[in-house]
């Protein structure tokens, strides 16, 4: 039997409550114990097209994906035919054959059978067909263990606003679910059990909620958004949370709008923020140049998809890095910061707005679709430890009007920056290059100045850059690098090689730009070989590495684009076999 | 307290850029006195223009200026607002800049009615590109892009305003300042969005919509008989009607500003205080236990 480790996979059509229900699983996965991760994959349209939510839940840390379904719940064929063979041997399939049969060549003799006419039930029985997804869950509760009463308190917590009627009906929802298995699958065990520890004081979180608390927590009280997969979160959690903070949300007309916004918001004093995905940061471009010659700070989260064009909006990808580093007409400093955890998305989050205001320039927080709409359980967020840091900001008091200058030069090349109605700071910020005083300017001597300023912030923030994180073994011979998203899966990767003894190392790329090359030099000396793991076709970490060390030999790319996150063991084949070959080369040598 | 203030307080050192008779020359003048009758210091007021040569004006208005790309003034005149409501916020930029490109923030900066003011500066042309036709250039106007005549027809923007939800609308002339003064003051005292649109002739390239063509092809509302500027119907005639093009205040509402509407707190945002009791950040994070 297979203790305390499932993905379970809920598959119907979009609109049909399986994200609520997948929802309810994963909570009541928390409340047991046990560590979990979701992952949302749903077509870009309200009612129908297939929808799955993939729910594990286990005893690690920061989990991804597994490497297989254990359980898919399929509320119709559809969901069966477009997963079976995604199915680990000696998984389980819970059917709703209420109106279609599996057939012959579909029904995989590896993996077992529980077909319950849930459809039938919850309408004969029950009188409401909505209320199938609550009678699976009584299935699946009881086919692997599931607390019971969990289930019934979360349950009860999702429906009691809807009244005691709804409740009462979802109660008896799952006590069917659970009687059927018991009369009928009594036999059969799913070879799957769950074991209920100590919650502990534990959260349940989404990436983008993350981002978004960590924004509130570090004082943005501005932003202004449109709405777009899968963004469009942050922007709604803003609206509910920031004006009970003195903050203010807009939706703009357009993405145009939404950044010059929060120029105008920053210009002012105010910490602000804007999220957006591929689509709407290509919008965003001539006006993150001006953020970076007027010196403004402003934070620009971008929830990554799949691109070009429209692509796969729901799905995700690494594909716009190179877009956040080099799009723009004329070159200004940025910063790009990549969490890898719900964790992360928090605390870089903050850095990113301590950054940009510290240095005065655009910091963007790059998620992509399976981080910022992924949940994943995690200790307490410590917002006692959350400073915040305006750096050289004059928001009170006056300065001498003649002597202040709001782009000095300093040696750090930023200047003190006054906010409108203080006295004697009147000046003008153009985005024509300008001198010291902001007076236009196109003089030679001038422009080399203050371009080397503005550039030379990215060498002067380095020692304050979020490092990389290392994992695995130190001195091992194999390397793996990657960011974001792959962080579940890579340092699982690690993990399950060592089992296997074949000893990894994985550097976590947090920043991404200013590029760290010191770290990745560091790294990637003394390495047989290099995996670089990343959700793009042309390969673009890989590209910024050789830039740093050459075109080595050592380096091979390991790329997925189908708009879906890696599963471990995708990373871990090609490493094994890899080390094989390597094994054989030394044994041939010697 | 009453301070009296002079329009010379609200210059710049910074020489002018425009062509001697450029129309924007009475902008400019009109602004800074209007400001320094209103009592406002330039500590306090925030400026922000778009691109073209009208958009240079916020180099020369003493203030918090800001110079930003083509097209967006309204977004950030708008943020600036919502940011620091103790500011007088004014955004500027010409027909080009506010009807082309800029067109869409105008429709909903009318909407959203903040306390701005919007100067467009309307010259029928683009001038700082050398002559090519303007959303508001006549159909037939000959440029160097439109060789055979301009194929468009004009944007009448005071109307396209008017239909989105406009509280208030003036047009002036830039070569008559006593009535161009008291639009502005009126415009920057209205609680809402006020828009003023100058006629202010281009006298490089622009060699039909001269200055004696706007004395000839223009009238003074205040004049006309029984013309008050609270009647909906009435404005929208008299801007879209056959004839002389209409100048004064053409309409006037009152209207929750967006800042009503979005319940800012009456201090600026600017200037909260960003470290509030822990446990309102702690009661958020319960939700997710």
């Amino acid at each position: 039997m297979i203790l305390n480790s499932v993905e379970v996979m809920f598959g119907g059509q979009a609109g049909d409550g399986s994200l609520t229900t997948g929802d309810l699983i994963a909570g009541v996965f928390k409340r047991m114990g046990l560590e979990v991760y979701t992952y949302k994959d749903f077509p870009s349209r309200i009612r129908g097209g297939h929808t799955n939510y993939v729910i594990r839940a286990g005893e690690h840390h920061d989990y991804g994906m597994a490497d297989a379904v254990d359980g898919l719940v399929a509320f119709d064929l559809e969901a069966v035919e477009a997963h079976i063979e995604e199915m680990r041997p000696g998984g389980f399939v819970i059917f709703d054959n209420t109106s279609e049969t599996i057939p012959d060549d579909v029904r995989r003799s590896d993996v077992t059978w529980y077909e319950v006419p849930l459809g039938k039930i919850a309408k004969v029985d029950l009188g409401l067909e909505l209320v199938r997804n609550t009678i699976s869950l009584g299935v699946l509760g009881a086919l692997i263990g599931m607390d019971p009463e969990i289930i019934r308190h979360d349950v009860r917590g999702v429906y009691q606003r809807k009244g005691e009627k709804v409740v009462d009906l979802n109660m008896r929802a799952i006590e069917a679910g659970e009687n059927y298995v018991l009369e009928h699958f009594g036999d059969r065990p799913s070879g799957y059990g769950l074991v209920a520890g100590a919650d502990g004081d534990r959260l349940i979180m989404m990436g983008n909620d993350a981002i978004s608390y960590g924004a509130l927590v570090a004082g943005c009280r501005f932003m202004a958004g449109y709405p777009i997969t899968p963004a469009t979160d942050i922007l709604e959690w803003m609206s509910k949370q920031l004006p009970k903070f003195g903050g203010v949300v807009v939706q703009a007309e357009d993405e145009l709008a939404a950044i010059t916004m929060t120029l105008g918001a920053a210009f002012a004093g105010v910490r602000a923020m804007t999220a957006t995905s591929g689509p709407g940061q290509a919008l965003m471009t001539e006006a993150i140049g001006l953020a970076g010659v007027l010196e403004i700070p402003v934070v620009v989260v971008e929830c990554a998809r799949t691109g070009p064009s429209t692509g796969m909006p729901t799905k995700t990808e690494q594909s716009n890095l190179n877009h956040l580093i080099y799009s723009g007409h004329g070159e200004i400093p940025r910063v790009i910061l990549a969490p890898g955890t719900v964790r992360e998305s928090f605390e870089l989050t903050v850095a990113a707005f301590n950054l940009a205001e510290r240095y005065q320039l655009p910091v963007f927080v790059l998620t992509e679709q399976a981080l910022c709409q992924s949940k994943a359980t995690l200790a307490p967020l410590d917002i006692d430890k959350v400073k915040i840091d305006r750096g050289k900001l004059i928001d009170d008091g006056e300065v001498v009007f003649g002597e202040y200058k709001r782009f000095a030069f300093t040696e750090d090349g930023v200047s003190p920056r006054v906010i409108p109605g203080v006295p004697g700071g009147m000046h003008l910020a153009p985005g024509s290059e300008h001198n010291d005083a902001g007076v236009i300017t196109e003089n030679p001597r001038n422009r080399a100045r203050m371009m080397e300023k503005r550039m030379g912030k990215l060498e002067s923030m380095r020692p304050e850059l979020p490092r990389a994180v290392l994992h695995g073994i130190a001195d091992a011979d194999i390397g793996i690098i990657g960011f974001g998203a792959n962080r579940g899966p890579i340092a699982e990767a690690v993990q399950r090689l060592a089992a296997g003894g074949v000893l990894t190392r994985f550097l976590q790329l947090r920043t991404l730009w200013p590029f760290p090359d010191d770290d990745i030099k560091e790294f990637v000396r003394g390495a047989q070989h290099v995996f670089v793991v990343e959700n793009n076709y042309t390969g673009q970490v890989m590209q910024l590495i050789r830039a740093v060390v050459g075109p080595l030999d050592a380096l091979h790319g390991l790329r997925k684009y189908d708009g879906r996150p890696f599963r471990p063991i995708e990373i871990i084949e090609p490493i094994r076999q890899m080390a094989e070959v390597a094994q054989d080369d030394t044994a041939e040598v010697i | 307290m009453s301070v009296t203030m002079s329009p010379k307080d609200f210059a710049t050192a910074t020489p002018s850029w425009w062509c001697p008779g450029c129309g924007d020359f009475g902008v400019l003048s009109a602004l800074k006195q209007a400001l320094a009758e209103l009592g406002k210091q330039p500590k306090d007021v925030a400026f922000i223009s778009g691109i073209g040569c009208s958009g240079k004006i916020s180099g020369y208005i003493h203030s918090y200026a800001f110079h930003g790309v083509h097209g967006r003034s309204l977004p950030v005149a708008t943020a600036v607002k919502l940011a620091n409501r103790d500011l007088t916020v004014i955004a500027a930029g010409g027909d080009g800049d506010g009807y082309a490109i800029g067109a869409g923030h105008f429709v909903h900066a009318v909407r959203r009615n903040p306390d701005v003011t919007y100067i467009v500066m309307d010259n029928q042309t683009y001038g700082l590109t050398k002559g090519q036709s303007s959303p508001t250039s006549a159909t037939g106007y000959v440029a160097s892009v439109s060789p055979d005549g301009n194929p468009d027809t004009p944007l009448n923007g005071l109307a396209l305003a008017l239909a989105a939800g406009a509280t208030f609308l003036a047009r002036g002339f830039s070569a008559q300042p006593k009535q161009m003064v008291a639009m502005i003051k009126a415009a920057i005292e209205h609680r809402g969005f006020s828009i003023v649109e100058v006629m202010s002739p281009c006298v490089t390239y622009n060699k039909i919509n001269t200055y004696a063509w706007f004395k000839e092809n223009t009238e003074d509302l205040t004049v006309r008989d029984g013309y008050a500027p609270n009647d909906r119907l009435a404005a929208f005639e008299a801007l879209t009607r056959e004839g002389d093009i209409p100048l004064g205040i053409i309409y006037k509402e009152e209207r929750p500003t967006f800042e009503d509407r979005t319940g800012l707190p009456e201090a600026p945002i600017a200037r909260l205080d960003l470290h509030p009791p822990r446990e309102e950040f702690a009661s958020i994070q319960a939700a997710y236990r």
